[in-house]
């Protein structure tokens, strides 16, 4: 039991890394194409969460293990969404840099 | 019967299925509007469905229905008690109107078919989201909800406004979601479950090991879901993204938007914290309703006040039709996060009291009330600018002043609507605001609630006012030369206006019968289902 909390507490602070990777990409990169990176990166950080949080004594449970390969489904269309919406963009503004779309106010 | 459940969204989901089959069952037959009449048709025979399902709901109470092959914690659950039977409804109905509307208003476009897969899959998600019993399952139809709303914001994708709106939508709503997966992802790990009733359970029962509300992991679960949901339901600091994309999406989708997927969020957000967070304290024979067990309705006050202020300064700053009824949307979810706040704020501090009860479940019920109203009011005004733009080309308010004088049945609708929206007092939309303000005056001596509150009051009187600023912009000016040459628009677009027009009305005339619903749906959601 010591064995299985120290697993989580060593992945735990892997996962607030990477979420923390992954906003920091969000924010601070001006290529559209890094900002799908960045959601990326938070979506595998989150599926390692629960995998993490379904850990026990006798292996994942088996509930977390069918939730993360649904995410991991929802992942990849969101990918799939955001990746056509950047082609779009390229076409009206012929460039995939996020400070050219300013064009909306606030 | 057990199995009724599911039909709502099997209906829906199994229709947007067949929309390529119907496409080229199009071509073969020479005949245009197939799939409009699906959609119409599936819409309309789901909201049959969901009406028998209210009738039996009020009838014996909660139905459940889950997946075979799992034990009930971890098993699919869709779980359908009052609230939920409710939203659905609005949800539903809101679709078909959209549906209806979509006729004349879609008919420039190509792409028609994806259109109506994506509306039916989005209505699908909706209702899915209603009726989820467990917290996964509500993350998977929440998802499907989410990615039909950006496909469809960037629907015209050959506009950049649309393109620009939906990248921002996109990146804004799935950083939202995954806090708030990562918050349920923690609510596993302390329960090892994720059924919402599951969890209030094993709370109550391990109440008096965790020392009331001392526990780091439900704290942070707690605040990454209500920050998750507040992006979706576009609560001020997460709302920047609200007033872009729904001006750049098809009026018809406007309506769907700003009429119920933004509802979507506080409902989840408030399904989730009322009914997993809310245990019945075991020990005090007084108390025999759930208690939250954190104060998050300090939180959901914050918010809703800072919302509604910040969302009316921006409101009347803007001379784009459709930005201003996102912004009032805004505001109104500052409402409805208002009401939820004052309830829990009331059962934490006052637990076991009647009179704190009592009024927590004025001011939730007023919450409830106020989805209605803003969902039906808000998407009318939607569906009139869809009229507008349609006719006069053009969506500034100063160039569109006087039109209500030349499309004189949507004008005097959409009168109604702003009317309703302003809460003018035989309107049922000003009783909704009253429930919530009421709830918020029960202890005078709570200093905050009344403070909160009579801020709140301050902007709706300053609310009220822009309303009817721009019902007299819209009936009462003279016409300007834009509009001298407009007339009317086609019947398939204005029977949805008028429709909803009416049903504000008839909300007011038929309040006796609405109420206890509304009270049903309260106390489904305050007594923990």
């Amino acid at each position: 039991m010591q064995n299985v909390s120290q697993i989580q507490s060593i992945y735990m602070t892997a996962v607030i890394v990477l979420i923390a990777i992954g906003l920091y990409c969000i924010i601070s990169k001006r290529e559209l194409l890094k900002i799908v990176i960045g959601i990326e990166i938070l979506t595998s950080a989150v599926n390692l969460n629960i995998i993490i949080m379904g850990l026990g004594d006798s292996g994942v449970d088996v509930l977390a293990q069918s939730m993360v390969v649904i995410s991991m489904g929802i992942g990849a269309c969101i990918a799939a969404v955001a990746l056509v919406l950047v082609v779009d963009v390229f076409r009206h503004y012929r460039t995939t840099d996020v400070r050219k779309l300013r064009r909306l106010r606030w | 019967m057990v199995q009724l459940v599911m039909y709502p969204v099997i209906v829906l989901l199994a229709s947007a299925a067949s929309m390529p089959i119907v496409k080229i069952l199009e071509e073969k037959l020479k005949f245009k509007r197939l799939k409009e009449m699906l959609a119409t048709f599936s819409l309309a025979l789901c909201l049959i469905l969901l009406l028998t399902l209210h009738e039996q709901v009020l009838r014996e109470g909660h139905l459940e229905s889950y997946l075979p092959g799992f034990s009930l914690p971890f098993g699919v659950q869709l779980y359908v008690d009052e609230l939920s039977i409710y939203m659905a409804i609005i949800f539903c109905g809101i679709g078909l109107l959209a549906a209806i509307f979509s006729y004349r208003y879609m008919e420039v476009d190509t792409g028609l078919d994806k259109y109506y897969g994506l509306l039916l899959t989005l209505t699908s998600g909706m209702i899915g989201v209603a009726f989820a019993g467990d917290l996964f399952n509500l993350y998977v139809f929440w998802e499907l909800m989410c990615i039909s709303s950006y496909s469809l914001v960037s629907f015209r994708k050959y506009r950049w406004e649309a393109v620009e709106a939906g990248f921002k939508y996109l990146t804004m709503s799935t950083i939202g979601s995954l806090i708030s997966l990562y918050g349920i992802s923690l609510i596993y790990g302390c329960f090892k479950t994720l059924n919402m009733r599951d969890i209030a359970l094993r709370l109550s029962y391990a109440q008096n090991m965790f020392e009331r509300s001392n526990v780091l992991p439900l704290h942070l679960a707690v605040v990454f879901i209500i920050c998750g949901f507040a992006v979706t339901a576009a609560l001020v600091p997460f709302h920047t993204w609200l007033p872009d994309a729904h001006p750049a999406a098809p009026a018809s989708i406007s309506a769907m938007l700003s009429g119920v997927v933004i509802k979507t969020g506080i409902y989840a957000m408030s399904r989730i914290l009322f009914t997993s967070f809310s245990s019945v304290p075991i020990g005090s024979a007084s108390s025999t309703h759930p208690v939250p067990i954190i104060d998050y309705g300090l939180v959901l006050i914050v918010l809703g006040v800072l919302t509604i202020t910040i969302a009316n300064i921006m409101v009347i700053q803007q001379k784009d039709l459709k930005r201003f009824l996102a912004f009032s949307s805004i505001v109104n979810m500052g409402y409805i996060a208002f009401g939820f706040g004052i309830a829990a704020y009331l059962l934490y501090h006052y637990p076991g009291q009647y009179h704190a009860f009592k009024l927590a479940a004025t001011a939730a019920s007023g919450a409830i009330m106020h989805i209605l109203n803003h969902a039906i009011g808000k998407s009318l005004l939607f569906l009139y600018s869809g009229c507008i733009v349609h006719e006069a080309k053009t969506r500034d308010i100063s160039k569109i002043e006087g039109i209500g004088r030349k499309m004189p049945i949507t004008g005097i609708s959409s009168s109604i609507g702003l009317f309703h929206l302003a809460g003018i007092p035989p309107l049922a939309g000003f009783w909704s605001k009253f429930l919530i303000i009421w709830g918020g005056l029960g202890f005078l001596e709570d200093t905050f609630l009344v403070g909160s509150t009579v801020i709140i009051v301050l902007n709706s009187v300053y609310a009220a006012g822009y309303y009817v600023w721009l019902v007299q912009r819209i009936m009462l000016n003279k016409p300007s030369t834009v509009v001298e040459k407009v007339h009317e628009a086609p019947t398939n677009m204005v029977m949805p206006v008028v429709i909803l027009s009416t049903v504000c009305i008839c909300l007011t005339v038929l309040l006796p019968w609405l109420i206890p619903i509304i009270e049903k749906a309260t106390l489904a959601l305050l007594m923990g289902g």
